[in-house]
């Protein structure tokens, strides 16, 4: 088990000590799920097991519209802030003003959340009211509602949350990548495009399709500036967050959750398996054909 | 400049500048078609800058650079007639074998019957064949090299670029590599430029050498003639084992001139070159041709002598070495074929002398 002198029971501890770590960033997520088969809710003494609340999803048409709008930001966003997230890394890479630019790009990181949102609050309003103006100055009402709160300015809040992460993600699986790699590919013939989509974009694409998962779940989580940019329609979150302080949540909220993180915990844990068994494949298959290196 | 009927590579006042630091001074070349072409100098010397300019992978700050006599100067490397194989093997490692050899004629939209017949064919010619499905982290650093060789060479350019393609091969493989490289060239017929700082590799495969060095062209010609006769004296101190003797014209005597180099005068033929009495000048000697005179040896045929004191002998295999201070504090290097015998036979702190043909020196004025 360990090629070392290290102490075997030290071995044990520290895989203890991880397991314990995942249980417990895990067990509200699996409390959440216990809950949502109970029909008495939260806080009931008495546990009786249905799928009740389940069903229940597909009728709640506020949860479902408010699923349905924070899906549909997310994949807004990530069509947006992804691409731009893997131009800002490449431009990183190539420039001499790597300081600038890591400073630039993640400085939204060090504004809070509530400031942020508030900033872009004021933002739209004020650009909203100029274009207003504008409009009417010049005798058209083309501007009016264009940069109102509504899924526009939603977004460009998202945007400026999401794209540090974007950066940093592909930044880091880019750092394996040798620009070497796409000076043979130019030399072989291809132009810059092509160079980037069949040599460069493989070899990042798990960093690519990471922080597309990553702005997935940081849409999904986030409420601040959302709710103040969104206008009037309702997110996942903000309608989760109303039920807790009006009414308390409902036991479809639950179940919607649980099954968010159902989905989740599926999608991951078939990468996880499908990963490990394809990495063994490849090592199996590399042992046998692997030969002594006699020449060359 | 080479002056060859077909001329593959023209470069004219080629120029790079980084900010204020001068990669590239204004170098004037020709590479003939069809050649075996180095370009050597140590480290840092804009060898591989030109390459690159060549190659199209940074763009010049001045100057023109001529492929077949068209002006490429503002053309991308896909779009230049050159290929290029890279010093850390740069192969596409999500890629086969076959897929890295064959990715440039994928490019080029050829039937798929076309690429496979073309690709097996060129993995058969650099001695990879039925290698075409591995991956390149199961090849060794030779079997890397010769792949990105063939993909290379699958595209049938005009004109191969290599970057140091030996530099991270071990010494017995690197000599090995020399040879095939220059069998593929001949191969193949196209024409190659090298760019290394090994000489010994340099001098295995050119047809003709180009030593670079801060920048500049400092001498181009066969490799015999820039070991035997370099021109100039950081020709000859690069290349070779030689010793060199600065000193100052003190009197000019036809064909020879006689220099001052400061404890004694030496005599070297002017070869061709004008020089001034009191002009600083240079004389190179190589290491075989410059012998050790020990006790009451005598030497007929060494007419310069200087005196010296005996350091170390350096026994190598094939050669044994003396080195010999000089009265003003430089090392001289004698080397010899061993003679089966040898030990040292001169022990060291002895007074010795060192000598060699007037016409085995070398004259150098730049």
């Amino acid at each position: 088990m360990n090629d070392d002198y290290s102490s075997i029971w030290s071995y044990r501890l520290k895989w203890l000590y991880t397991l314990l770590v995942v249980a417990t960033l895990m067990l509200p997520v699996f409390y959440v799920m216990y809950i949502s088969f109970n029909e008495n809710g939260f806080g009931a003494a008495d546990y009786d097991f249905t799928l009740e609340w389940y069903s229940g999803i597909f009728t709640d048409t506020l949860m479902l519209a408010s699923l349905k709008n924070t899906a549909l930001l997310s994949a807004v966003t990530i069509v947006i802030v992804v691409p731009m997230g893997v131009i800002a890394a490449k431009l990183y890479k190539s420039t001499r003003y790597q300081l600038a630019i890591v400073s630039l790009m993640l400085s939204p990181l060090f504004v809070p959340s509530d400031i942020l949102g508030s900033a872009l609050l004021v933002f739209f309003k004020n650009l909203n009211a100029s274009f207003t103006v504008f409009g009417e100055w010049i005798g058209i009402d083309w501007f009016d509602t264009w940069f109102e709160l509504g899924y526009f300015s939603a977004i460009i809040g998202l945007i400026v949350y999401t794209l540090p992460y974007v950066f940093v993600v592909v930044l880091i699986t880019m750092a394996r990548y040798r620009e070497q790699q796409t000076e043979a590919a130019r030399s072989c013939g291809a132009t810059a495009w092509q160079a980037f989509w069949h040599v460069e974009f493989p070899q990042i694409r798990a960093g690519v399709f990471s922080s597309c998962a990553f702005t997935v779940i940081l849409t999904f989580n986030e409420y601040t500036r959302t709710s103040l940019l969104k206008g009037g329609f309702d997110t996942f979150t903000s309608v989760l967050v109303s039920q807790m302080l009006n009414e308390g949540m409902s036991e479809q909220s639950y179940a919607m959750s649980s099954m968010v993180s159902y989905i989740a915990i599926s999608i991951i844990g078939s990468v996880i398996i499908y990963t490990l068994i394809r990495s063994e494949r490849l090592e199996r298959e590399a042992r046998a054909k692997a030969e002594p290196v006699m020449a060359i | 400049m080479t002056k060859l009927g077909n001329i593959a590579v023209e470069v004219a006042d080629l120029a790079k500048n980084y900010g204020a630091v001068r990669a590239l001074k204004s170098i004037n070349l020709q590479i003939g078609s069809g050649e075996y072409f180095v370009l050597l100098g140590p480290s840092g010397g804009g060898k591989t800058t030109l390459l690159r300019l060549i190659g199209g992978f940074i763009r010049p700050s001045g100057g023109t650079i001529r492929l077949h006599g068209q002006d490429v100067s503002e053309l991308p490397p896909n779009a230049r007639p050159t290929s290029m194989v890279f010093q850390s093997f740069a192969l596409f490692p999500h890629m086969t074998v076959a897929g890295n050899v064959g990715y440039g004629l994928r490019l080029r939209k050829l039937p798929a019957r076309e690429i496979q017949s073309r690709v097996d064919d060129m993995l058969e010619m650099v001695g990879l064949a039925g290698f075409g499905e591995r991956m390149p982290h199961e090849l060794s650093g030779g079997q890397q090299q010769r792949v990105q060789l063939a993909r290379s060479l699958v595209l049938e350019t005009d004109i191969l670029l290599l970057d140091e393609p030996l530099a991270a091969l071990d010494a017995k493989l690197r000599k090995d590599m020399c040879i095939e490289l220059k069998r593929l060239q001949e191969k193949v017929g196209i024409t190659f430029i090298h760019v290394t700082h090994n000489q010994e590799e340099a001098m295995t495969v050119a047809d003709d050498l180009a030593i670079i060095a801060s920048g500049e062209l400092v001498e181009v010609g066969k490799s015999v003639d820039l070991y035997e006769n370099p021109v100039h004296r950081f020709t000859a101190d690069f290349i070779g084992e030689n010793n060199i003797f600065d000193g100052r014209v003190s009197s000019v005597d036809g064909d020879h001139v006689n220099v001052d180099i400061g404890f004694g005068t030496v005599a070297v033929g002017a070869r061709g070159q004008q020089v001034a009495v009191g002009s600083e000048v240079s004389i190179s000697v190589r290491s075989e041709l410059l012998h050790t005179i020990a006790g009451e040896d005598s030497r007929e045929d060494a007419s310069e002598i200087l005196p010296g004191v005996h350091r170390e002998t350096v026994y190598l295999g094939l050669t044994t070495s003396e080195l010999i201070t000089l009265p003003n504090g430089n090392e001289v290097l004698s080397r010899r074929i061993s003679d089966g015998t040898d030990v040292a036979n001169i022990s060291s702190g002895s007074a010795v002398s060192v000598g060699w043909r007037k016409q085995d020196g070398r004259l150098h004025i730049a």
